[in-house]
């Protein structure tokens, strides 16, 4: 149950006489204002202050406590975040402070020149000399407050409870509070400070470790987890397991008992809208579409082949008449008659006629001559089979031109018919597969999976390797990493073998590595052990590609392994429901736990159960009766014992530490936040109470050591 | 201001009667005032604790002592039992198959959860 802030404005301030005092119950929490006698704070809200600008104006101005963030919207919030006076739990920042007394005095009612009554404030246990100064200070000076009382909050506590006997006059107070808890022992209704212990955990460190884990634990939802929710969900769910390890135990072996204490948080997800699939008549139209739109792109390829076949006809045409007109020309006179059409001689005339005529057999699909290459190859390689001696000097030119011609024709050919036979190969083989998978799945199958693994293990192991040898030398810093690293592989080692034996040659003091140019020979070696090293594992992953492919296809019940890349979120599937719920199991108790073991948040004290033996300790009372009566009477006050469980636990905790047999009692206060404000109030009515204030007269006279040794009686 | 935020009353109001000196009298605009409070450890240094006597309780002395009792381990990541624990990361783990999850998170996941426990690298 959240708390719920009341910052009305009080309308009966005058009506209460000078004499009454004000009680101010200052936690880091929460801020209570009321009048002394009454049973209730007339004004609550969040010790918070927050200074944004206005976004149209530009001014800075200053929200006290937490308000309706519908409200904030016209406020620019970016550069102010929420901020607390106090430090733990002292108050440190005054500034901060006395616009949350603006604040709670405003609503509180207040009029006139000045704030003419007594005020008791609560503070910490021996709250530092210099924080009281300057609280003292504030008030007396900026509000012209006449007299100050300063007492503890959780010693208001224990006696409110103790007039209302829930607890004795001995006992012990345990107050885990927002920032730490307190444990003071009381005898004879007085609060002993000298025997009581702070550990420096409180509500705000289990709030923020519940936000730390659930951040983690979802990160797509981080904006999710604010501060405020965060807590309102540790108000409402968590608790104090009585042995954490049999609790966590429960959870781990997955229990029933463990499924009805984990809760679920269901965050508000629409579903992306499903496609409906698609009519009979969608279907037909889209089809026929598409039949349109291919008939279209047809007609149109046709439409340009007939052209062009058209266009080559003509040439054809052309190139002939003029090849016919050739004929009935001398051969002298065949430049002069072809300087005209741009053609130099009868070959070239005759060269672009069959080109032509081949082009336009192309266009009307004929198959391209295939028995052409061969013919020139015959044609062309007749000077090689001569020998030397018979040719002249251009022939063997010739010759040689020949020869290289048909060698690179012969290896063209060669690599052809070799990818002819690898394609066979490839289509006999997959013929096969069929035929086993159809023979027998069920071994087929088996076989690809066993192949699977496998190739699987044996990738991960190279990775590994790989790793382990970068990783295990991490701590020696790059260098190291990078000479081991290398020569856990082979290749590797081989690398370093060759540069170690060049560096051991030259020897002698002197480096004269790389003089001769033979040395870099060296090199060539290295590199092309790399090489290797890099191309082994891409056939061994692209033959898994291959089986996982196959097995994808063929095995319902195959599911691909991540070996690639373990670290990929896997959020190629689409977002279902339950990725939109927060489980919130261990958690649960988790976090509260730290009360009682800090060491878990890295504060290295005491929990909350050790602390009442090291509080009875420090007391070193010779007297065992009043341990005894102690023990038999311990209040649990302050906010963050709502926590349902922590009182069984917190005796368990005490009995162990306690001799046997000895008689433990603890209660639960009746109020846990509110009671140290009824306490003060209740305190502040007594006619006792005006002996303990001290006046701005007492302040500047008796100076910064009577401060310093001023302490509240609490029994009056 | 826009209305609904006036009828609200959110913003604390400028000039309040009943105090002798404003804040912006007190504080005026354009002074920084973050560095004028003292921090508590600040605040502890300057009580000088050590010359009064060692009896009194003061603001350190009640301060409480590290446990006694051995600490109970807890897995970083799931939060039961871990006797076991990750050299490479510093992470506690409970199982191998947290542990196979602890070796896929990415550094800065790692260094959160250590931080957690107060343990993370932190460089000054």
């Amino acid at each position: 149950m959240p708390f719920i802030s009341k910052i009305e404005r009080q309308s009966d301030y005058n009506r209460f006489s000078s004499s009454t005092p004000i009680v101010i119950d200052n936690g880091a929490s929460y801020f209570r204002i009321g009048w002394a006698g009454e049973t209730e704070p007339r004004v609550v809200f969040r010790n918070i202050v927050q200074r944004p600008r206005h976004k149209s104006t530009g001014e800075t101005v200053t929200i006290v406590g937490d308000h309706d963030p519908a409200l904030l919207k016209y406020f620019d919030c970016t550069r102010s975040g929420p901020r607390s006076a106090f430090d733990s739990d002292v108050v440190f920042q005054f500034e901060i402070m006395e616009y949350i007394l603006d604040f709670a005095f405003d609503r509180l009612g207040a009029t006139g020149s000045e704030i003419d009554h007594p005020i008791l404030i609560t503070e910490c246990v021996c709250n530092p000399v210099h924080s009281r100064s300057k609280m003292a200070e504030l008030l007396f000076e900026t509000y012209g407050v006449p007299s100050i009382a300063f007492g503890v909050d959780a010693a208001f506590s224990y006696k409110y409870n103790q007039q209302r006997s829930v607890c004795d006059k001995d006992g012990l107070a345990m107050c885990p509070g927002f920032a730490t808890t307190h444990v003071i022992p009381f005898v004879d209704g007085e609060p002993i400070y000298k025997g009581s212990c702070r550990t420096n955990i409180g509500g705000f460190h289990v709030t923020n470790y519940l936000k730390q884990l659930l951040s983690l634990k979802y990160p797509y939802h981080l904006a999710r987890f604010t501060w405020e929710k965060v807590e309102d969900l540790k108000m409402e769910h968590c608790y104090i397991a009585l042995d954490y390890v049999s609790e966590a135990q429960l959870f781990q072996k997955g229990t029933k008992e463990a499924e009805e204490k984990t809760k679920m948080w269901q965050l508000p997800w629409v579903p992306p809208p499903v496609e409906a699939p698609p009519s009979e008549e969608e279907i037909a139209r889209k089809a026929a579409n598409k039949e349109r739109q291919g008939q279209r792109l047809r007609e149109m390829a046709e439409a340009k082949r007939s052209s062009k076949i058209n266009e080559l006809e003509n040439e054809l045409r052309g190139l002939e008449f003029l090849l016919n007109q050739l004929g009935h020309f001398q051969e002298s006179d065949i430049p002069s008659f072809l300087a005209e059409t741009g053609y130099v001689s009868r070959q070239e005339v005759e060269s672009a006629r069959s080109k032509v005529v081949q082009s336009l057999r192309k266009q009307k699909g004929e198959q391209p001559e295939s028995e052409k290459p061969d013919v020139p190859s015959n044609e062309k390689y007749t000077l090689i089979n001569i020998p030397d001696d018979m040719l002249t000097a251009e022939q063997l030119v010739e010759k040689k031109k020949q020869l290289s011609l048909k060698s690179m024709s012969d290896g063209r050919q060669r690599l052809k018919q070799k990818r002819q036979e690898e394609l066979q190969e490839r289509v006999r083989k997959e013929r096969l597969e069929e035929e086993k998978h159809s023979k027998n799945p069920e071994l087929y199958l088996e076989q690809l999976r066993a192949r699977y693994k496998d190739l699987s293990e044996k990738i991960d192991q190279r990775k590994r390797l790989k790793t382990n040898g970068g990783s295990s030398t991490n701590g020696n810093g790059l260098a190291g990493s990078v000479g081991r690293g290398e020569r856990l592989n082979a290749a590797q080692r081989e690398r370093m073998r060759l540069l170690a034996t060049a560096a051991f040659d030259r020897g002698k003091g002197e480096d004269t590595f790389g003089a001769k140019d033979e040395d870099w020979q060296l090199y060539k070696l290295m590199s092309k052990d790399n090489d290797d090293d890099d191309e082994e594992p891409d056939e061994d992953t692209t033959e898994l590609a291959r089986i996982s492919s196959k097995l994808q296809a063929l095995d319902p019940k195959f599911v691909a392994a991540g070996t690639s890349q373990p670290a990929e979120a896997p959020r190629a599937r689409p977002l279902t429901k339950e990725d939109f719920q927060i489980v919130f199991g261990v958690e649960r108790f988790r976090c509260p736990e730290i009360l009682f073991s800090p060491n878990w948040i890295g504060v290295d004290q005491v929990g909350l159960d050790e602390m009442a033996g090291v509080s009875i300790r420090r007391l070193s009372c010779k007297d065992e009766k009043l341990e005894e009566r102690m023990t038999n009477s311990i209040l649990v006050t302050g906010g963050s014992s709502l926590f349902p469980g922590i009182i069984e636990r917190l005796e368990a905790g005490i009995r162990m530490i306690r001799p046997c047999g000895s008689p433990i009692k603890i209660v639960r206060a009746l109020d846990p936040v509110m009671d140290a404000w009824r306490g003060a109030s209740a305190y502040a009515s007594t006619p006792g109470f005006y002996t303990q204030t001290f006046t701005r007269m007492d302040y500047y006279e008796k100076g910064e050591d009577w401060l310093r040794n001023y302490q509240l009686r609490y029994s009056l | 201001m826009e209305t609904e935020v006036i009828e609200a009353e959110l913003v604390l109001p400028n000039y309040l009667s009943f105090k002798r000196i404003q804040m912006y009298d007190k504080y005026p605009k354009g002074q920084s005032r973050g560095r004028h409070w003292k921090h508590l450890k600040q605040i502890i240094q300057a009580e000088n604790y050590q010359n009064y006597p060692p009896d009194e309780p003061n603001y350190v002395n009640i301060e409480s002592p590290p446990s006694m009792h051995p600490c109970k381990r807890i897995c970083d990541i799931t939060g039961y039992e871990a006797p076991y624990y990750d050299p490479k990361t510093n992470l506690r783990y409970a199982n191998t198959d947290v542990f196979k999850m602890i070796r896929a998170l990415p550094n800065d996941n790692v260094q959160r959860y250590l931080s957690l426990r107060n343990a993370a690298v932190v460089l000054k």
